[in-house]
């Protein structure tokens, strides 16, 4: 017998049984006749069970035969709606692509320049007589200079460049 | 399983497989006969979670805009359907929680609203016609009054005839649950049913 329904009282039973008929919430094959052998005797004699089963029966026809469709107008609507995000999604993707593209040229322009780079300050420091830790002063400034000045304009426009609304000013 | 079932599950199997790779890439052509597949099971799902058309067709572009951008989240391995109904569930959930602190059980409270739309039956002129759509229309506003969580597990039982566990799958609801609303919705509409036989 169906665990659902073991515990339940005869109508609650009756009633859960009908509401889940024809459905693959009862066991299947022999426990399920035995079930429905049970339903058939008591819908017999309980004339509230046998009311439920015919409205039961009634609003599931009713609900399978209440129509709502979508009209032309809304499928094409939707489609294009898709369509449009589809190509915007699109874009958006060529242009994480760039993005990825241009990260791995500035990665491989900075590993090769900053080798060429660091040998250039070697030779100007031994042409001009310097000692090491000098020349190599001056390639750490020479290098972070320009990061450091973006950054500073940056926090600027972010701050008293930039007006109340957070825009910044022309 | 008979060779026949075996081949009808082998295909839907290959057809989820199929349609789990063209959302991957996005399929324009793909997406446009899925649309034009579910668009009437989609809206009518959501028109009796919303409870309003309007509402119900813009939650229905929003539905198949969701699966274009997490198409990549479907596997295949399920029924697209219980997965499509399962976003359209949770949009309806995230407009309502953005609206106000709230589940899907306050849209049963919506007194003032009127039942679902109901067109005109095909023969006007045929007696039972009529009075099948006065009954329709009688189920219907008691479809608009009763709890919406019974509301949806019984659109989807009998109306879409998604079995109990794919029901238990697009509402996040265990197995015993879906049987309890199932049981409890066609209880809960009783009361419409005997006024549309008066």
């Amino acid at each position: 017998m169906n665990p659902d329904l073991m515990n339940a009282d005869p109508h609650e039973r009756a009633r859960l049984m009908i509401a889940l008929s024809g459905t693959e919430g009862l066991s299947s094959a022999k426990p399920w006749h035995a079930e429905e052998s049970w339903l058939a005797a008591h819908l017999e004699s309980c004339a509230s069970c046998r009311a439920f089963a015919e409205n039961s029966r009634e609003t599931i026809r009713a609900l399978r035969g209440i129509p709502i469709t979508a009209s032309g107008r809304l499928v094409f609507t939707t489609q294009m709606r898709v369509r449009q995000r589809a190509a915007e999604l699109r874009r958006q993707q060529e242009r994480f692509w760039v993005i990825c593209v241009c990260c791995a040229a500035v990665t491989l322009s900075t590993a090769v320049s900053t080798a060429l780079l660091w040998r250039g300050f070697a030779w100007l420091g031994h042409q001009a007589r310097l000692s090491t830790p000098v020349w190599e002063s001056g390639f750490v400034v020479f290098y972070l200079t320009p990061a450091v000045l973006v950054g500073i304009l940056l926090l600027a426009r972010g701050t008293f460049l930039a007006d109340h609304n957070g825009s910044f000013q022309d | 399983m008979n060779a026949t079932a075996c081949y009808f599950v082998s295909a839907m199997a290959d057809e989820n497989t199929d349609i789990a790779r063209g959302l991957r890439r996005r399929d324009p052509e793909l997406l446009d006969r899925l649309i034009e597949q579910y668009q009437h099971r989609l809206l009518r799902y959501l028109v009796y979670l919303s409870g309003r058309r309007d509402l119900a067709e813009d939650f229905f572009q929003e539905t198949w805009v969701h699966v274009l951008e997490r198409g990549g989240q479907y596997d295949g391995r399920h029924e697209f359907s219980t997965w499509l109904f399962t976003i359209a569930r949770h949009l309806v959930i995230d407009h309502l929680r953005s609206k106000r602190p709230t589940s899907l059980d306050s849209l049963a409270d919506q007194d003032d609203l009127a039942p679902f739309d109901i067109p005109a039956a095909g023969q006007p002129s045929a007696f039972d016609a009529t009075v099948q759509r006065e009954q329709n229309e009688q189920i219907s506003a008691g479809m608009q009054h009763i709890a919406a969580e019974y509301r949806e597990t019984l659109l989807l039982r009998f109306q879409e005839g998604m079995s109990l566990e794919e029901i238990a799958s697009v509402i996040g609801a265990p197995l015993g649950t879906v049987k309890s609303r199932i049981y409890r919705g066609l209880s809960a509409l009783e009361p419409w049913v005997k006024g549309a036989r008066l």
